[in-house]
């Protein structure tokens, strides 16, 4: 593409109004793992779990294949949608909106395989992500907040004020208690149930949302403002069984707080911790940390200071708006330099999207894909760490990577990867002029950008390939695999 | 930095003797390994996924309250295999019981982490970050030493390997790691069965010609590995003195980390997953559930330590766990979560035939927090002198972050 061909393409692409290809809607209609209501997957979880229990019990089953079967039913939903997710990505005429979606999941990374988080993570993306992610920051970092994911998988929907009565947490699960006699307070039960409480305020989402969601690693916290930013933020939970945002008054932490100087003045309710997330979202910490990151993810791994510049002039004018920031991006000077064309690496995720792209490949079972994605070393949803996955080439590139890389281009290539198809056809014709079958690769994949050394060693190879399809196949695999497609 | 060492390394010394399929590259490597008329030492990190009870594996039984809290699944005193006046061998750890008689097994009790979590997600990942509840790290304490501690010519793809389809979390980070699934099969893929390998060859002209910086130096080293491993075709080597490994998954990942470390292509750190821990209900004692995957664990370490014969005294391997379980066992015949567990050490460099750590007693007031078997050796002490003691580490600043070592268990020396 020319370059004015690519502003054009990029205008468009930011143009969209939401996340979500209008295209593709009927098709989605029809999948259960979108389909299916959040309750009953939180009430098949649960029976699951208590299945696995019983039968355990009964002695019948190993400890590994009782873990399995209590999985199962909801594993096979789980990997559906994540077959869902990468067919959008590589099948959206929105890329870019789809592009940006990833990144902000990775952003706020929730991890699918911490307990109910199997469950509440296709609502997270469907219901906080996808409708923000071309939004304002700030709309987007409330969503994240709120969002059941996760609340539970930073542990806030466990996070109480000190001292907070268990008593009062019952009352408002189980509301026939209230007229029941409580109760009391040295009860031998009141022991029992308060070691299964939550106790006091739990500063792990506290300290995420400081470090990475907002203001970054040195973006001028102190563990105090930690503290009171999980005091404010106490309560802030989840129904576990419609799998709803839930806001728990007798687990609220009433007392005056202050974070970043700003003060928070005793009898507070759920309110300061919406003031919290808008002065957060707004601070020029986050601002710039952000930004740097949006950087680092489109220009180079170590973005450089006029593009985080030009986004944080943007953020500024447009008051977060994300759309405006990425055009500033993608409008710069830096985006367009000679050192940042083809300066980064796929990461196993672009890779693999990318090449299925490139081939316009169909997948009938994507699932064939969520486990090649897997064995590159970058499950979908399975990073467990709250950082999200890395964006620096160190942490791709390493010999057994590349070689799995290799594999699994050629694999696609020559229609070897089961519940993916594959039709060459449609994308090069096969012909004894490898020449032309060369430059016909060039053009489809890798946008005119093959370098001469791996044009000569392609032909090397193929030259001895008497048929013409399997030359073809041969070609394409290798220029999938190799050096250049392996950039971005 | 990195980036710049492994160019630096691929250019260097090792690029040259890499080139070309030379006969002799595979003792010189071994040579260059060796440094000071030593060949080179290997850590086996064994990971107990599902948070082990420490209890049954190295019973208490000179404590009262293990008889009084476990009426339902305690383990017949009759079958226990004695190591002193206290402690004693789950009776399917026999096949190591001769490694404890020459003095190669030394067990350490209540050994845990400083964190409070009961999560086995959290907790794994602490034991393998090295960073008790700090979840921001991203890279594992194994990569972070591998990459701090540069063995002179040393830089081979082999020198931190993980034996399954991914990198555990305590390889994952800067310093090069591989996870090998099968030895037999690492590589690219041939189309052809006849032995020609056309495509790998075809891949590595094109890398050779078109790639740059980490690209090329990371492709360069695998192709390198792939002929290393094809020279010394450590995956059909048999296993020797008669060792016999089980045929499960844990058994194959044992055999083949014996299989690399006999090929002596530089083996630094090996890694496999042993899983199948969380016994919540029906446990058993003497036989049952967790009887089951002891019985798995010790022969295939037994296996092993056959199969390697005198150059375990080269090698360590190392169990941990992220948590132990209740003292006292829940109403479902199992034991819920709980906080210290027990860790083994063995090799032949180990000053095994005792087991380590303090012992702070089952009674509940003995108890963290009334419930479970308190810490009294923080894991990173003990992953620490086994990194000094065994590997030579020169300084665990950046291994273990922020934390400050308490005196040596004796282990080594």
């Amino acid at each position: 593409m020319a370059a004015t061909g690519v502003v054009r393409w990029i205008e468009a692409q930011l143009a969209v109004p939401a996340v979500g290809d209008p295209a593709r809607r009927d098709l989605e209609r029809q999948l259960t793992s979108l389909r299916t209501p959040t309750g009953e997957l939180l009430a098949r979880e649960a029976e699951a779990r208590r299945a696995a229990v019983a039968r355990a019990d009964s002695g019948a089953a190993r400890p590994d294949a009782t873990r399995m079967r209590q999985a199962n039913p909801l594993r096979e939903l789980a990997v559906e949608y994540a077959g869902l997710t990468l067919t959008r990505q590589a099948g959206s005429g929105h890329q870019l909106a789809e592009v940006l979606a990833d990144f902000w999941f990775n952003h706020f990374n929730v991890f699918q395989n911490k307990g109910l988080d199997r469950v509440l993570l296709r609502d997270y993306l469907e219901q906080a992500i996808r409708p923000n992610a071309l939004g304002t920051f700030e709309a987007l970092l409330l969503a994240t907040a709120r969002s059941p994911a996760m609340l539970f998988y930073l542990d806030n929907a466990q996070s109480v004020a000190e001292g907070a009565d268990p008593r009062d947490a019952l009352a408002q699960r189980f509301p026939a208690m209230r007229n029941r006699r409580r109760p009391a307070a040295n009860d031998p039960r009141m022991e029992q149930l308060r070691q299964r409480m939550p106790q006091g305020p739990n500063e792990n989402y506290a300290r995420e949302l400081l470090e990475l969601h907002t203001l970054g690693v040195d973006g001028g916290y102190t563990q105090d403002d930690i503290v009171g930013v999980a005091r404010i933020l106490t309560g802030w939970s989840l129904d576990r069984r419609t799998g709803a945002f839930q806001f728990n008054a007798w687990a609220h932490d009433r007392g005056e707080k202050a974070v970043l100087g700003q003060r928070f003045p005793a009898g507070g309710g759920r309110e300061e911790g919406e003031r919290l997330l808008r002065m957060l979202a707004a601070h020029p910490s986050t601002m710039h940390h952000v930004s740097s990151k949006l950087c680092a993810k489109f220009v180079a791994d170590v973005p450089p200071d006029g593009c985080i510049d030009d986004a944080v002039r943007a953020w500024q004018q447009s008051g977060g708006e994300i759309r405006e920031v990425v055009a500033a991006i993608l409008r710069g000077p830096d985006f367009w330099s000679p050192t940042s064309v083809g300066a980064k690496v796929k990461s196993p995720h672009e890779f693999v999207v990318s090449a299925v792209r490139a081939l316009g490949a169909e997948a009938a079972r994507p699932q064939a894909l969520v486990a090649q994605l897997a064995r590159l070393g970058q499950p979908l949803f399975q990073q467990s760490a709250p950082t999200g996955w890395p964006e620096t080439q160190e942490d791709w590139v390493s010999s057994a990577a590349l070689l799995a890389r290799m594999n699994f281009a050629v694999d696609l290539a020559s229609g070897r990867m089961p519940g993916v198809r594959v039709d060459l056809d449609r994308l090069v014709p096969a012909t004894a002029d490898h020449g032309a079958l060369l430059d016909a690769i060039d053009s489809v994949l890798l946008a005119g950008a093959m370098q001469p050394t791996t044009r000569r060693a392609i032909l090397d190879e193929i030259a001895a390939l008497p048929d013409a399809a399997a030359a073809r196949a041969m070609a394409v695999g290798l220029a999938l695999g190799g050096p250049d497609f392996q950039r971005q | 930095m990195t980036i710049s060492r492994r160019v630096f390394l691929r250019a260097g010394a090792f690029g040259l003797v890499s080139l070309g399929a030379d006969p002799l590259f595979v003792d010189r490597a071994a040579y260059a390994l060796g440094g000071r008329g030593t060949r080179g030492k290997t850590l086996v990190l064994l990971f107990q996924r599902g948070a082990v009870d420490g209890l049954s594996m190295v019973v208490p039984t000179g404590d009262a309250w293990y008889w009084r809290e476990r009426s339902r699944i305690a383990i017949d005193r009759q079958q226990l295999l004695a190591l002193d006046g206290t402690f004693a061998l789950h009776p399917r750890l026999a096949p190591l019981k001769p490694l404890w008689d020459r003095g190669m097994l030394a067990p350490v009790q209540a050994v845990g982490s400083p964190s409070l979590t009961r999560s086995h997600f959290d907790a794994q990942d602490y034991m393998e970050s090295g960073t008790p509840d700090r979840k921001s790290t991203t890279d594992g304490w194994a990569n972070r030493y591998v990459a701090a501690h540069d063995r002179e010519h040393a830089e081979t793809p082999f020198r931190a390997v993980a034996f399954g389809p991914q990198l555990p979390r305590v390889l994952a980070g800067s310093a090069p790691s591989l996870a090998i699934d099968d030895l037999r099969t690492f590589g690219v893929r041939e189309a052809r069965r006849d032995g020609d390998a056309r495509l790998t060859r075809a891949f590595e002209s094109l890398y050779q010609g078109s790639a740059t910086g980490l690209v090329a130096s990371s492709a360069a080293e695998g192709f390198d590995a792939i002929r290393m491993l094809k020279d010394a075709d450590p995956g059909n080597r048999p296993a020797e003195h008669g060792a016999s490994y089980p045929r499960s998954r844990f058994g194959q990942s044992m055999q083949q980390i014996a299989q690399l470390i006999k090929a002596d292509l530089g083996l630094q750190v090996a890694f496999a997953d042993v899983g199948g821990w969380d016994t919540h209900v029906n446990q058993g004692g003497g036989e049952g559930q967790i009887a089951t995957r002891l019985d798995d664990l010790a022969r295939a370490i037994s296996a092993f330590t056959t199969d390697l014969d005198a150059r375990m005294l080269d090698v360590v391997i190392l169990t941990m766990s992220e948590f132990g379980r209740r003292v006292r066992e829940n109403g479902t015949g199992g034991t819920d979560h709980g906080h210290a567990t027990a860790m083994m050490v063995i090799g032949g460099g180990v000053r095994g035939g005792t087991v380590y750590g303090r012992w702070p007693g089952l009674a509940p007031e003995q108890r963290h927090e009334g419930r479970d078997l308190a810490v009294t050796t923080d894991f990173r002490d003990l992953f620490g002198e086994v990194l000094t003691g065994h590997l030579g580490a020169a300084s665990l600043d950046g291994v273990v972050p922020g934390h400050r070592p308490a005196p040596p268990l004796g282990l080594f020396g």
